[in-house]
């Protein structure tokens, strides 16, 4: 299983969602990536993302850099 | 022989009052009257002692008697002014601990009564583990009960400032806490949208929240609070907080023939000096003037409170000219948890009910610069007179800084700016503190483009109200992953690089509401769709960020 790593921090508009989202096409079911967002709004938006797009979010963590593991359905 | 100067009241304005007066007139006797147990103390900090932010009852008492001997002013507590009369220029007043009754005659009197909280007329008020919180005493006796009793569930009825600060304190003391507010919206003083936005928040954070609810009365068991009961269930609770507002204390002014205005505060002109000569009244007994609409209004702030204070004592003996107090624009900022919300000016509400022809703008953006750690957003609504593109009104509210922009918000209003002075203010910029282009420059832009109609918008409220019409479409023009995440029910997404291609899928005869995230891109899908031919167009104010209701 792969791990990849994005850095969405500093993206305002359309944000860190969007890459995960690209991440997420280009990858292998069972593969895992890590995002790390500065983006408020992320936090909350990864885990709707998440549960309506059947992915699995591992862990997600607060602060001034969020970070989100989110392994590919 | 010395002048002499009673204060009536003791905390914000009448203590500022003597002590400006002592500076002015060092020769001048002064005396405060109080028939409270403490004096100048902090009265907005009540919540925080009871949430244990503040820690110690003494810091909220800034001063005492003792302080105030050694500046010449005597202060005497629990002693209640009973009656006033302005023909022998005397007060009499009762000592309330030994009731003793005595005499102060006066040169010139200060009217420094405050305001008390309104207690609803309900069964039950009078359970132990009721209350209301207006003095330390309050402040005491509700934290005795949540450190010393266990209080696990809490009812505060009304969702004003003290009630949603308490809310906040007591949930972060381990209460669940139900807040009832009888009006649709907590934060009267705000419009809707920016109301609801905080009220999901403080939801968020668990506290329950029922709005366009009447508590009917209060249930108790062995003399003590078990339960609130409204107009549509029973809440349980072990302690309940009466904050549906407050009344100016003015019985004792009335009574001495002093003129009441708005609310039934004391009438005063721009001096501070009621009808009646020699008679002063200051703080939160008495009304204001809103600067915006020149109309008496009633505005009880510790802020403006001090400046009233400082206004009376300059002009007890003026030398030269009056000092005067125009008027106040009703500038509050509250925190409640994580986000912060400000107001000043006229709500759109206000400015329609006084018959401005206005226009509104509500826009997200981050406080400072977005690539800048730390960086959190704000939305700015402002309220803009379309004849003369005055500011009238700004409402704030967010995780980011809102005291700055709403401060900057309050002198344009106070100069009579508009908008486009706003735009172009100089303001302070390093990437720690704010934008290359500023919330509150941002804000002013938009309201400029709308002005000069190069983009027409509707308001959250406004579209929600609409949501069922058949003859609306909404087209999301952000990308595909933004818009699962959750977006106006109804919407259909279109990202912004599709429009063209997909132009055959727009109703060009419907009415068209563009979204995105912000506004930013929705502006740019609005110019998309007007060259495409669709004529009924407008954005959504302030975007998904700003929609106060459900998303799907």
């Amino acid at each position: 299983m792969a791990e990849i790593n994005i850095d969405a921090k500093f993206l305002q508009c359309p944000g860190p969602i969007v890459q995960l989202f690209n991440a997420v096409k280009s990858v292998q079911s069972g593969d895992v990536i890590i995002v790390e967002a500065t983006d408020r709004g992320f936090y909350k938006d990864v885990q709707a993302w998440c549960r309506k797009t059947g992915n699995e979010l591992l862990s997600l963590e607060d602060g001034d850099v969020i970070v989100a593991k989110v392994k590919k359905a | 022989m010395k002048q002499k100067l009673v204060v009536i009241g003791g905390v914000a304005s009448g203590t500022k009052t003597a002590a400006k007066a002592i500076r002015e007139n060092p020769d001048l006797e002064i005396t405060v009257l109080t028939e409270e147990d403490y004096i100048s103390y902090a009265g907005c900090g009540l919540p925080y002692y009871i949430g244990n932010v503040i820690k110690e009852k003494k810091h909220l008492t800034v001063m005492n008697p003792e302080k105030f001997k050694e500046k010449d002013i005597t202060v005497l507590l629990h002693t209640r002014a009973e009656k006033i009369i302005p023909g022998e220029k005397k007060v009499i007043a009762k000592d309330m601990v030994s009731g003793e009754v005595k005499e102060f005659p006066y040169d010139k009197l200060v009217l420094a009564t405050g305001a008390k909280p309104i207690v609803p007329p309900i069964p039950g008020i009078e359970l132990k583990n009721v209350f209301t919180l207006r003095t330390v005493t309050d402040a005491v006796k509700i934290r005795d009960a949540v450190e010393k009793e266990g209080i696990k569930k809490a009812v505060v009825v009304g969702g004003g400032f003290i009630g949603l600060e308490v809310a906040e304190n007591l949930t972060l003391q381990g209460v669940k806490v139900t807040l009832v507010e009888l009006l649709d919206q907590i934060l009267p003083n705000f419009d809707k949208e920016i109301a609801l936005l905080a009220e999901k928040h403080i939801k968020e954070k668990g506290v329950n929240v029922y709005t366009s609810e009447k508590a009917v009365s209060i249930e108790g068991k062995d003399g003590r609070a078990t339960a609130l009961v409204t107009d549509k269930r029973k809440i349980e609770a072990d302690l309940v907080l009466l904050s549906v507002g407050v009344k100016p204390n003015t019985q004792l002014a009335a009574d001495a023939g002093v003129e009441l205005g708005v609310k039934g505060a004391i009438k005063v002109n721009e001096n501070m000096e009621t009808n009646i000569h020699d008679i002063y009244a200051v703080g939160d007994c008495a009304e204001n003037i809103n600067l915006v609409t020149g109309k008496p209004a009633w505005f009880p702030m510790g802020s403006t409170a001090n400046k009233m204070g400082r206004v009376a004592a300059l002009n007890l003996y003026p030398k030269g000219e009056k000092e005067s107090l125009a008027g106040v624009l009703g500038t509050t900022v509250v925190k409640l948890f994580d986000i912060n919300a400000a107001r000043t000016g006229l709500s759109e509400r206000d400015a329609r009910n006084e018959g401005y022809n206005i226009v509104t703008v509500l826009v997200p953006a981050s406080d400072r610069a977005h690539y800048y750690p730390g960086a959190k957003n704000i939305i700015t609504k402002l309220i803009v007179d379309r004849t003369t593109h005055r500011l009238l009104g700004a409402q704030i509210i967010g995780e980011g800084v809102v005291d700055k922009p709403i401060d900057i918000a309050a002198t344009v209003i106070t100069l009579r700016g508009t908008v486009e002075d706003m735009a172009k203010l100089d303001l302070a910029y390093a990437p720690p503190f704010s934008s290359a282009m500023s919330t509150t420059i941002v804000a002013a832009n938009v309201a400029q483009n709308k002005l000069l109609g190069k983009i027409d918008g509707i308001s959250p409220l406004e579209l929600e109200r609409k949501l069922s019409d058949s003859q609306l479409q909404i087209i999301d023009v952000r990308e595909e992953a933004e818009y699962v995440v959750g977006s106006i029910p109804g919407a259909k997404n279109i990202p912004l690089k599709e429009i063209k291609k997909r132009a055959a899928e727009i109703d060009r005869d419907k009415e068209t509401i563009v979204v995105c995230k912000i506004g930013l891109r929705a502006y740019l899908g609005y110019l998309a769709l007007k060259s495409l031919g669709v004529k009924n167009l407008k954005i959504l104010d302030g975007g998904v960020t700003a929609w106060p209701f459900k998303l799907e």
